[in-house]
């Protein structure tokens, strides 16, 4: 059937095309420029899609928010929590953090835009990002086994944040829970929140 | 007549001849059953696109928008349960088929010379159809979905250098939202389905180039794929369709409540056929020195594919095959193993009934829960859909002015470190008997609020039974008010005065009168008052006359001496509003020494909730589901 068809092709083709097929698929300048030019009208668009697509989302550097809500005097990044007397010195507190949120082409007022624990240390204030390292589930604070446990893979932490070691569990998180920068004006506590890298052991803000 | 308008439109297009060609393909020993499985997997293909270009006209991606639409195809679309079942199911009978299209080929050693090159496109297709299942898994836009995409995407950020970017890339910037959704939609919908059919076709015509592996036998003569193989990869792909149609309404297909950023989901699982990588991840635990989560969730499934993708070549070595074969049936039998071993752990407390007090029947229970909170938040969503609407701001704008919603989500944040609430529907359960928190261990707990204000909480209240009264742990049991004042009046003056079974009638029913007195101050929306008017005035006049001691220390109408818990406007919206705002201010633990140790949740010092969210806590006690305003 092939054949047949090609034997057809070959007796319709006029003899400088017959000529031309046999200089080689690239046998002549123009024939280099038409596949030259060819190619670049399948490459151009995708070229600039991939661009747009690709640049984009990196030319934002920063967590897209706005400047925090609540008290003024917040240091650069940090963001009103709580205040200090709400703060427990034996079992930490889950704070969401409510802020001015940008989605794309959309501004909201507000809106909580991540989540923190808490817990008095003395005079410090302890502040772990509710993000587990591990793979970015969100772990919880349990009070029957005082420890933070996330619910995907199993990972743990003890309450001051490290990883909880005990025999015979499984723990794949690669460092410890995420510490906060936390700066105190009078009564009010204020948190350095941003995002890490999951599962690397370093701790890298994205 | 047609035979001339065939010969017309033939001689024009040279149908016949493409048809001849397309259709008299030879197969060697003629029509079997087993080769069915390429034509089923084109088949569920084509489904998917069917359905999915159908699903496409009524979906939007957005984070407004993406649930919203796929409630309406799901809940309201007349046939849209069923055609999002069908694309769900069919979704997943391609992944079934999948491998064992790829077992086939391997025991038949269909993938070696000269059909290398088939191997490999037929590895891509598999690739672009699980890529197909995880973008489409996100965008419902559910909890379900949003979490475990999220652990997918998390791990996109794993490989050194390129891997911060490549996450951003995918999604859209550093935060989930509109442009994770309008990615994962122009992948799951555009790009992906595009390259799998130009993958298809570039696979469909390399076997037909090199033909069925297969060869004559003596026994079995060739036969043409027209008819017999056609007729018999028909009655399969009747077959699958049927079943995955039978599935679809048998067990409708699903929705999550809406996606939401700060309120975790506790049971984030990917679907089931990404589980066994799920589960890998778990023996990754860093217990070998360097970064090991890249190596369980990336280097290894590299590793393994790229074996896969060896395979023709390594087949050319003496026992290659062999090995091949061997891998291969390895990695399938892990694979499903890691699929039971997940499912064993999230199932391990319905198994193992006894053993409550194990680390493994604790994260199973509570996963459990968690999927039980969230089909009761979707019961939640779903009624406010039906009785309003959802507003341009989303389902989430709704679900956040909605008291059982969120009361239930505050009340488990804020409240059941110490109350329980053992509502029949909405349970929550109080804290677990723990010193953790407390210098006392038996002063650990508080009050049942259930139907708090209600004529038989009041009741109870009043009660000097062990189990149900006040000194129990539904009331003051694990409270250092079990030995306060209010549980001795109860106990030692109220009912110890009690003899005789005419006694107890004349108490109860007097508590009973009190209890609806005190009730009607509570004015709660799903109590009777006008029908008790009787009860709740001999009630009134039994306070007034301090019948049983009450006014001695709480204030009640003429009444102003009392110096704990004013009565007046009990379980009232503005009584709940001041106790859980300060409960040490006047009227309530005056300066706070008769305080447990109820927190203040917004006071001058304290703001743990905003006054909306006391509002919110406040009608869900009450059990009055107005929505707030905006």
């Amino acid at each position: 059937m092939n054949e047949a068809q090609s034997e057809q092709h070959d007796s319709e083709s006029s003899p400088t095309h017959a000529s031309n097929a046999r200089r080689g698929f690239l046998g002549s300048a123009s024939a280099i420029t038409a596949a030259a030019i060819g190619g670049l009208l399948g490459v151009g668009p995708l070229a600039i899609g991939l661009y747009a697509t690709i640049m984009d989302p990196l030319r934002k550097k920063t967590t897209p928010l706005k400047a925090a809500g609540g008290a003024a005097g917040a240091k650069d990044g940090f963001y009103f929590v709580a205040q200090i007397g709400e703060l427990d010195s034996h079992v930490p507190r889950r704070f969401t953090i409510v802020a001015d949120k940008i989605d794309a082409w959309n501004f909201m007022q507000g809106q909580p835009i991540g989540s923190v624990y808490m817990r008095m240390q003395g005079e410090q204030v302890e502040c772990f990002h509710t993000t587990c390292p591990h793979a970015g589930c969100a772990v919880s604070f349990e009070l029957e086994s005082q420890a933070y446990l996330c619910p995907c893979h199993n990972s743990s932490f003890n309450v001051d944040g490290s990883k909880l070691e005990s025999d015979g569990s499984a723990n794949p998180s690669p460092r410890g829970l995420d510490a906060l920068e936390v700066d105190i004006q009078g009564t009010n506590v204020f948190v350095k929140y941003e995002d890490y890298f999951t599962g690397r052991h370093d701790k890298v803000a994205k | 007549m047609f035979r001339k308008l065939y010969g017309w439109v033939d001689s024009r297009t040279g149908i016949q001849a493409s048809l001849e060609e397309a259709l008299y393909e030879n197969i060697p020993g003629g029509a079997k059953w087993r080769y069915v499985s390429g034509s089923m997997l084109v088949f569920a293909f084509m489904t998917q696109l069917i359905t999915g270009l159908f699903l496409w006209m009524h979906y939007s991606p957005g984070s407004q928008n993406a649930w919203s639409s796929v409630y309406y195809i799901t809940f309201e679309m007349e046939g849209g349960n069923l055609l999002r079942g069908i694309h769900h199911v069919m979704a997943q009978a391609m992944v079934c088929l999948l491998p064992i299209h790829l077992l086939q080929v391997v025991i038949e050693k269909a993938y070696t010379k000269p059909r290398e090159f088939n191997w490999w496109l037929g590895l891509v297709l598999l690739k672009i159809t699980l890529a197909l299942g995880l973008t489409g898994y996100l965008l419902p836009w559910d909890q379900k979905g949003y979490w475990a995409t999220k652990v997918a995407t998390e791990l996109a950020a794993l490989p050194p250098l390129i891997g911060g970017l490549t996450q951003k890339i995918i999604v859209g910037g550093t935060d989930y939202g509109h442009f994770t959704l309008t990615r994962f939609f122009a992948l799951h919908a555009g790009v992906l389905p595009g390259l799998l059919i130009g993958f298809l076709i570039l696979h469909i015509a390399m076997f037909r180039k090199h033909g069925i592996t297969a060869h004559s036998s003596p026994h079995r003569p060739d036969q043409l794929f027209w008819p017999m193989q056609v007729l018999k990869d028909g009655v399969a792909c009747a077959l699958l369709f049927s079943v995955v149609v039978f599935a679809a309404i048998a067990e409708p297909v699903e929705l999550g409540p809406p996606a939401e950023p700060t309120e975790a989901f506790g049971a984030a699982r990917p679907e089931w056929y990404f589980l066994f990588l799920f589960q890998m991840l778990k023996y990754f635990d860093g217990s070998l020195g360097f970064n090991t989560e890249l190596v369980g969730a990336i280097v290894l499934p590299g590793v393994l594919f790229g074996f896969m993708f060896a395979m023709p070549l390594i087949a050319r070595k003496k026992f290659g095959h062999h090995l091949n074969v061997t891998v291969i049936v390895v990695i399938i039998s892990a694979a499903v193993y890691l699929t039971w071993e997940a499912k064993q752990e999230d199932n391990y407390y319905l198994n193992h009934p006894d053993d409550t007090q194990s680390a493994a029947y604790k994260k199973s229970k509570r996963f459990h829960d968690e999927v039980a909170r969230s089909e009761k938040e979707f019961e939640l969503v779903q009624q406010l859909v039906r009785d309003y609407g959802i507003p341009l701001e989303g389902p989430t704008a709704l679900q956040q002015r909605d008291p059982l919603t969120m009361g239930l989500r505050l009340f488990r944040r804020q409240c059941a470190s110490c109350h329980a609430y053992s509502h029949d529907d909405y349970a929550i359960a109080g804290p677990a008997n723990s010193d953790a928190t407390s210098d006392s261990p038996v002063n650990y707990g508080a009050p049942d609020l259930v139907h708090f204000g209600s004529v038989k909480w009041i009741q109870g209240l009043l009660s000097n039974d062990l189990t149900t009264g006040i000194r129990s742990d539904r009331y003051f049991g694990k409270t250092l008010h079990v030995e306060g004042e209010m549980a001795e009046h109860v106990h030692e003056t109220m009912w110890a005065a009690v003899e005789t079974d005419a006694d107890r009638q004349i108490l109860a029913t007097q508590i009973e009168q009190i209890a609806w007195a005190l009730s009607a101050e509570a004015k709660l929306p799903y109590l009777d008052y006008v029908a008790n008017q009787e009860k709740i005035e001999a009630g009134i006049a039994h306070l007034n006359d301090d019948t049983l001691g009450c006014i001695g220390c709480h204030n009640y109408g003429e009444n102003e001496d009392g110096y704990v818990i004013d009565l007046n406007g009990y379980a009232s919206a503005e009584w709940l509003t001041k106790m859980i705002s300060d409960p040490t201010q006047t009227g309530f633990y005056d300066g706070g020494s008769e305080n447990d140790r109820m927190p203040s949740f917004h006071s001058e010092a304290t703001k743990l909730l905003t006054p909306r969210e006391i509002e919110l806590l406040v009608r869900f006690l009450r059990e009055d589901r107005t929505l707030l305003d905006d």
